[in-house]
């Protein structure tokens, strides 16, 4: 949204053709590059960028891991993925094209002359294909993995650049697994790279719909007036989905739902949705807005956890009718385990906007549908006139994904000669307004960190603000006495009861979705 | 529901009063199967016999993509008597999420003599209130311009390209935008043609390090379709006016040249070619060259720069198509006004 310090002077004859920062050749170094999200996601989605002419003719691609391969072996390996997984089908010219600017560089993460024969092999590309000395180094590895490599990295002065060349460094989700791991992660990327350099990827924000927040709330001026206690009785934040652990439970029984979406995803949605209006769109004022969020969060004692925090994990069930298994009978799942698939959370944001506001948030594995959204509960309307009987409130629904939109439920009149009043919904769906597919979010992260756009990534204190807010209640669930409960729900529900117990001791049931 | 299977024909005629009543009544029977969506209301005015047809097919592959109201009208302006004909149908397609059919609504009128003094009538009859309101004029324009009906107009879609007399039709349409005080936004398909190749040129000068060549260039290429001279000239008039450049005087039709602000002369070629409308542009300075042209497969352009004569490996970006429902689609999704369009105009028109 706005130009980084490190931002060129615009070209001319861009104006008029792209209402986005530009993306500026460089190299791409991807560590982990034979794992599944270079393959799945990240590959993929620079090749629709080549295919749909986003990306500058110089960008280049260095995968860099352990395994033995040649740089055919590993261009063939990214075709097939990326003929599987690419939204839009490969054409062979284009990706042979586009393959001729993949290289794969084979090293040890620890090992310091990996990185000595990087820089060799970068500088080689920057004088054959005109990289200018622009690096995106690109974390897709394991996360115990970022610390020797952001170490080496700067043994080797990759960290630094030439005048007008930049340097920048993403890094994937987990940010830490608690504060003080966020805390320590956060130091070993600051010892490297400057908070400037750093971009730390949350696909969410990626998201059509998520950016499309800031737009619903500061471009339309109906919303303004009504965006406060006064009028909004409650929130929920929902992301629901069909799936159980996927082949990831090796992470998800260290993580858990807190750790692996609440900390991140949702909170990031909370923040879109409850920030004050930022002073201007670049990165650090919208950041500034959204930290504040975080921090205005009601902490609680920990004896008083248990009865805003609802944890569960699934047991058997179904799901579409199909019989699937409960979580501690997963492969590589503790059938003694204590981890969370679930969690219903009550938050309140002690700002004078949302004073006791109560915020509803939940995300669970194996519910009935895959759904992510954020439902804004409006209140009732003074009990006069034909509102004495009226219980259903107003709601504006985001949808996030899928089936991206905005819907809105009223009261009107059903028609008759008597006076009966229903709610109905006006819907806006994406999909059926704007008929062009949106890009993946990983597109336009990408785009965003070689244009120097950091503002859909979160910066070092939002991470550990939301950590600081995470791990008293992660503390609670492991402490040895009087730990809150797990409960269990079938696979196939939408959670346990004592989640809808949450709202109806407030006289409030979840949004049916 | 037969209306609503059919998205190339016309559809249902109906009565011009009774137009209202027959849309209700489509999506009555449809009974919740389909969903109308409307962004814009976009109406089709031509003169060609045979547009109502032709312009249904369009409308129903631009709808894909962008769900509107879509007005189509063909006008007979020599028929001896006034009469108009209206039909009603909706182009329908699945939606990208779910099974949902997504449907605009085509209201068509074949308006016999008349003609455009009976269009604002019909256009402000039929709007989809609230939203805004684009007249894609097909051909030439020509006087009277009704100031109340483009008073309406948010943008005004047109193809220079057919203009036989490109200073007339510009100056007939800047006067009907002065009279009818409205800020209507000027969209050339001839000038969103260029799009592709504007975006591939421009690359080249992303780096803050490259645009010490401006000021170097000295020569300009570019290649041309038979019948999209004007195409060429627009390209070189945006070269012109996002670098600096006056226009020189000049006898000699396809070569021209203009002044840097540098005072250093640039001169530009234009060169007739079969194939696409540009075929390949060509911009040098004494020691590079940056070529922008198609490659053999048609649908991809190839970027490269270099010394001239060095071998190089190009790079490929999409080139774009020159169909009307490909022009249309680029130009209603791209939105926003066209300030550079008008700049490059200025720097041309006496070459158009």
């Amino acid at each position: 949204m706005n130009r980084a310090a490190d931002q060129p002077e615009p070209n001319p004859l861009r104006e008029g053709l792209s209402a986005r920062a530009v993306p500026q050749p460089c190299t791409i170094v991807i560590f982990g590059a034979t794992g599944d999200l270079t393959h799945r996601k990240l590959v993929p989605a620079l090749y629709n960028l080549a295919a749909d002419g986003e990306l500058p003719p110089a960008v280049e691609i260095v995968g860099f891991a352990r395994r033995p391969k040649t740089d055919d072996e590993f261009r063939s390996d990214l075709e097939e993925a990326t003929r599987k997984f690419s939204r839009q089908s490969v054409r062979d010219e284009i990706w042979k094209n586009f393959a001729q600017s993949i290289f794969y560089h084979q090293s040890e993460f620890e090992d310091e002359s990996g990185y000595k024969a990087l820089v060799k092999r970068l500088d080689e590309i920057d004088k054959n294909h005109g990289t200018r000395g622009n690096r995106l180094f690109y974390f897709a590895a394991a996360p115990d993995q970022f610390e020797p490599i952001l170490k080496n990295l700067k043994a080797a002065g990759l960290n630094q650049t030439c005048k007008g060349s930049w340097a920048r460094v993403i890094i994937e989700k987990p940010f830490g697994s608690d504060l003080a791991s966020a805390r320590e992660l956060n130091s070993a990327v600051r010892n490297s790279f400057t908070e400037e350099q750093t971009y730390r990827i949350d696909h969410f924000l990626g998201k059509e719909t998520a950016q499309n927040i800031l737009v619903l709330r500061f471009a339309n001026a109906i919303f303004a007036p009504l965006w406060n206690t006064h009028y909004i009785d409650h929130v929920q934040i929902t992301a629901a989905e069909t799936l159980g652990v996927e082949g990831r439970a090796g992470y998800y029984e260290t993580a858990g739902a807190l750790r692996d979406m609440v900390q991140n995803h949702l909170l990031q949605l909370l923040c879109l949705t409850a920030m004050e209006p930022p002073t201007d769109l670049s990165a650090d004022s919208i950041r500034d807005e959204k930290v504040k969020v975080v921090r205005s969060l009601r902490r609680w004692p920990r004896n008083e956890i248990a009865a805003d925090v609802v944890r569960g994990q699934y047991a058997k069930g179904a799901i579409n009718g199909e019989p699937v298994v409960g979580y501690r009978q997963e492969k590589n799942v503790n059938p003694d385990s204590q981890t969370e698939t679930f969690v219903a959370l009550r938050l309140y944001i002690d700002t004078w906007r949302w004073a006791e506001v109560p915020i509803y948030m939940r995300v669970g594995k194996r519910l009935p549908k895959s759904a992510t959204d954020i439902s804004i509960h409006f209140k009732k309307a003074p009990a006069v006139l034909f509102n004495k009987d009226l219980h259903d409130l107003n709601v504006l629904v985001i949808r996030i994904q899928p089936d991206e939109g905005i819907s809105l439920r009223i009261h009107a009149k059903v028609p008759g000669t008597s006076f009966r009043i229903e709610p109905v919904k006006m819907d806006f769906h994406y999909g059926t307004s704007f008929g062009k597919a949106s890009p993946e979010a990983y597109e336009r992260l990408l785009l965003d960190a070689m244009s120097g756009d950091a503002t859909l990534f979160a910066r070092r204190d939002e991470v550990e603000e939301a950590w600081s807010f995470i791990d008293p209640i992660e503390e609670a669930w492991h402490a040895k006495k009087n730990a809150p409960e797990l409960f269990f729900y079938p696979a196939g529900s939408w959670g346990p009861e004592a989640a809808d117990d949450l709202l109806a001791r407030d006289g409030r049931a979840w949004r049916r979705l | 529901m037969p209306p609503i299977a059919e998205t190339y024909s016309l559809g249902v005629r109906v009565e011009v009063s009774k137009i209202d009543e027959e849309l209700k009544k489509v999506w009555q029977e449809s009974e919740g199967a389909a969903t109308r969506a409307s962004l814009v209301n976009l109406a089709v005015y031509s003169e060609d016999a045979g547009s109502l047809s032709k312009n249904t097919q369009l409308m129903a592959k631009i709808t894909e993509d962008h769900a509107c109201r879509a007005i189509v009208i063909e006008a007979d302006c020599n028929a001896r008597e006034n009469h108009v004909e209206a039909w009603i149908s909706a182009h329908c397609h699945v939606s990208g999420v779910g099974s949902k059919q997504v449907c605009s609504e085509q209201i068509s009128f074949l308006v016999k003599g008349g003609c455009t003094d009976l269009l604002p009538s019909i256009v402000f009859s039929h709007l989809d209130s609230d939203l805004p309101f684009y007249l894609w004029w097909q051909r030439e324009f020509r006087e009277p311009m009704d100031s109340q009906l483009w008073a309406w107009v948010d943008r005004v879609i047109y193809d220079s390209q057919g203009w036989a007399d490109f200073r007339a039709q510009m100056s007939l349409l800047e006067s009907a935008e002065q009279e009818a005080n409205q800020r209507i936004v000027l969209c050339d398909l001839n000038w969103t043609r260029l799009d592709s190749f504007r975006f591939a040129l421009a690359q080249f000068f992303d780096h803050p390090a490259s645009h010490h060549n401006f000021a170097k260039i000295n020569k300009l290429r570019i290649d041309f379709a038979p019948d999209f001279r004007s195409t060429a000239v627009l390209f070189a008039g945006w070269l012109a006016a996002q670098l600096n450049w006056q226009s020189e005087k000049t006898n000699v039709p396809n070569k021209f040249s203009f002044a840097s602000s540098s005072g250093g002369k640039i001169e530009v070629e234009l060169r007739e070619r079969l194939g696409q409308p540009i075929g390949e542009v060509a911009m040098q300075t004494s020691h590079m060259e940056f070529l922008v042209t198609h490659a053999e497969c048609g649908d991809l352009l190839e970027v490269s720069r270099g010394k001239q004569g060095e071998k190089r490996t190009p790079q490929l970006m999409p080139a774009g198509k020159n169909d009307p429902v490909s022009l249309m689609s680029e130009e209603l999704m791209r939105g926003g006004p066209h300030h550079v369009y008008l700049h490059a105009v200025e720097r041309v028109r006496d070459l158009l």
